[in-house]
């Protein structure tokens, strides 16, 4: 047993250096005799078990007695052990590629190839905001009204909503992933604007009257506020500017800002968002699954992709 | 040696195997290489001629090693080699009896045995007495109509020495030739060839201080002339024409090729190295390691030593086993443990132990440069693995 966890150790530790390289073939030897029934002639296994016997008794009698005397136990238990955790690296990697993290969708455990948990971050929502506390398995966009916001190209298969932030720094780390998938695959795409870091809805009034007013031209408005200044994004005559630069009407935007009906709409658009269940931005739902914080561009592709990698 | 790997000093117990070479044996050699680094025997110029006078003073100095004749002293690889030579040179036919100890190395069995598979002579064996001592009585039974008695004089296997002077005489009373395998005695004993009578002795220059690839063949002048070479070419004839040649006389006739120059003026170094310490003061040394180790290893039962108790009988050389346990193991415990390099296997005497039907021994072999210290690190280590075993 000792021949095949040796022979995993030393390939790979065989990768770096050439002493382990000789190492690795001869488990290999050992291994290949053991298989076809003979016994490994090597002397591989009193080699490693003797190294191994030796540095324990440097430290504990009891404990290099143990192992002497019991290492083809202690062997199975390491093999299993790794074999066990070889299933967890291999489960791993394959909720990484597919879901940008180790643990699985929106699981915030550490991940070895995520060690900072980078693709899990979101601009938290206060709770106080009488939203839930964070729970990813709630997040659903099941009974949510998405029909008074910004949405393009109405009837393909496929639909993205990204719910976000201008001011948010993941929702910027997102969102032009989401706009390269919604080019490339085409799908329908909802965006919804959830003021996270504002004490009003001026910036969700703001998308929804460009909106209104000029339909399509909204989407280069929405991408130049994903790249302005996060202060100055809240501030009117900032913004002014930036609609004058658009060849928006100002004064028709500002109208329909301060419009008591767009003020209805808009709260009722965040309270059909907070139906969500979402504790934080970006939130991205692809045809209804829902993926929180900003998730490698091979993530939200894959789930559309008809298999996983094309 | 004051080299330390992984922060611990090294001790050195394998010097039966490859002893350690003093910086004036390295020096010699590279001052061959770095300023004479000329054929010897053949070219004329300055530097031909300083390579020619040193290889000459380095074949004087082993001659006077073992009180022998320059014209004696064949230069080799290595002892096999010189039995090699011996084997294929001494034109033994069919039915010509060959003796050898029970303990020999592969190097003076296999040449013996080849010549009974290609030539048809007889080969037997002087079996060891239970104490791993040499019989004289059964070689007295067995050497009635011997051509060759080819021994090993200090065995690799436990460090026992034959009556070499007793197997010598009997042998010539009775018309053999003797071959000594001086391997692990010319290190540690003083010999003298005239004094000994002996017709042909080998030994390597590894063991002893020297360079590896470096060996000595003596044989009686008179026995050498008459000698077949084993191999020819190069160095070997006086000239040729198209259809024949003159060949030299011994030694020349017998070292065919460019030879490792600096190996021979390396060994002849490692002689005189050798010869300043003193081989009463070496043997001296070497015993009391040996009876302290020895006494030390006596006190765990389930250790065996191979060969006598009496560590004066074992020169440097204490070979152990466990019943059952592979000594590899032991081995490679003393060294990942403390540095204690030690040798485990069957030596090269594959022969004995398949006969007695041992796995295998660890042997521990001292040199003068080996410490009390050393011995006491080899022992704690030895104790401590026996704790687990």
């Amino acid at each position: 047993m000792i021949c095949i966890l040796a022979l995993i150790v030393f390939s790979v530790l065989g990768i770096f250096s050439a002493t382990h390289r000789e190492m690795a073939k001869e488990a290999l030897d050992c291994v290949f005799r053991r298989i076809t029934l003979r016994p490994c002639n090597t002397g591989f296994k009193e080699k490693i078990k003797s190294r191994l016997v030796a540095r324990l008794l440097n430290r504990s009698v009891f404990m290099a007695k143990f192992f002497n005397r019991h290492y083809e136990l202690v062997s199975w238990v390491f093999f299993v052990l790794m074999v066990a955790s070889t299933f967890y690296v291999v489960k791993g990697g394959y909720n990484y590629y597919l879901y940008g993290s180790c643990n699985g969708l929106n699981q915030s455990g550490f991940c070895a190839f995520d060690p900072k948990g980078e693709n899990n971050k979101v601009s938290e929502i206060n709770p106080s905001c009488g939203l839930e506390v964070k729970s990813e398995k709630n997040v659903t966009l099941e009974g949510v009204d998405l029909l008074t916001l910004p949405t393009k190209n109405i009837g393909s298969k496929d639909t993205v909503v990204l719910i976000g932030c201008y001011s948010c720094d993941y929702t910027r780390k997102a969102y032009a992933d989401i706009q390269k998938l919604v080019r490339e695959k085409k799908t329908n795409y909802v965006f919804a604007d959830f003021p996270v870091k504002e004490a009003s809805n001026y910036s969700s009034e703001l998308g929804y009257c460009v909106y209104k007013e000029y339909g399509e031209r909204f989407w280069a408005f929405n991408d130049y506020l994903f790249t302005v200044d996060k202060v100055l994004i809240y501030q009117p005559d900032y913004v002014n500017k930036i609609l004058e630069n658009f060849n928006f009407d100002v004064n028709k935007v500002n109208a329909c800002i301060n419009d008591p009906e767009t003020k209805q709409i808009i709260s009722y658009q965040v309270n059909e968002l907070k139906k969500t269940h979402l504790y934080g931005t970006p939130t991205v739902f692809i045809n209804g699954k829902a993926f929180v914080g900003p998730k490698p561009y091979r993530v939200y592709k894959s789930t559309l992709n008809k298999f996983i990698i094309f | 040696m004051n080299n330390k790997m992984n922060g611990k000093p090294v001790v050195y117990f394998d010097s039966a195997c490859m002893s350690l070479k003093p910086k004036q044996v390295v020096e010699a050699m590279n001052e061959y290489y770095f300023e004479y680094p000329a054929c010897a025997g053949r070219s004329s110029h300055k530097l031909g001629e300083m390579a020619t006078r040193k290889v000459k003073e380095a074949r004087q100095i082993l001659a006077r090693f073992i009180n022998a004749d320059e014209r004696e002293i064949v230069f080799t690889r290595n002892t096999t080699e010189g039995i090699n030579l011996l084997a294929n040179s001494l034109g033994l036919k069919d039915g010509d009896l060959v003796l050898t100890t029970d303990k020999e190395h592969n190097s003076n069995l296999i040449p013996w045995q080849r010549l009974v598979e290609k030539k048809g002579i007889r080969h037997k064996i002087v079996r060891s007495n239970d104490d791993g001592t040499f019989s004289l009585e059964k070689y007295e039974e067995l050497i009635k109509g011997a051509k060759i008695i080819s021994m090993v004089h200090t065995s690799n296997l436990d460090g026992t020495t034959i009556p070499v002077e007793d197997v010598i005489r009997i042998a010539h009373e009775n018309g053999a030739l003797v071959i000594l395998d001086a391997a692990q005695s010319a290190p540690h004993q003083r010999i003298d060839v005239k004094n000994l009578d002996v017709d042909f002795l080998v030994f390597s220059g590894h063991k002893m201080l020297g360079p590896t690839g470096t060996g000595v063949l003596y044989g009686k002048y008179a026995l050498l002339e008459k000698l077949e070479p084993f191999l020819v070419g190069g160095n070997t004839v006086e000239y040729s024409t198209y259809n024949g040649h003159v060949m030299l006389k011994a030694p020349e006739k017998f070292e065919a090729g460019l030879q490792d120059y600096a190996g021979i003026i390396g060994l002849a170094e490692a002689v005189k190295y050798l010869q300043e310490i003193g081989f009463e003061k070496i043997k001296e040394h070497e015993y009391s390691l040996n009876r302290y180790i020895t006494e030390e290893i006596k006190k765990h039962s389930k250790i065996k030593i191979i060969g006598p108790e009496d560590p004066a009988l074992r020169s440097g050389i204490i070979s152990f086993y466990i019943d059952g346990l592979d000594m590899h193991q032991i081995a490679l415990m003393l060294d990942e443990m403390s540095n204690v390099m030690i040798r485990a296997g069957q030596h090269c005497v594959h022969s004995w132990f398949n006969d007695k039907n041992i796995k295998n021994s660890a042997r521990a072999s001292l040199y003068f440069y080996n410490t009390m210290k050393e011995a006491e690190m080899f022992i704690n280590s030895l104790n401590k693995i026996m704790k687990i075993i």
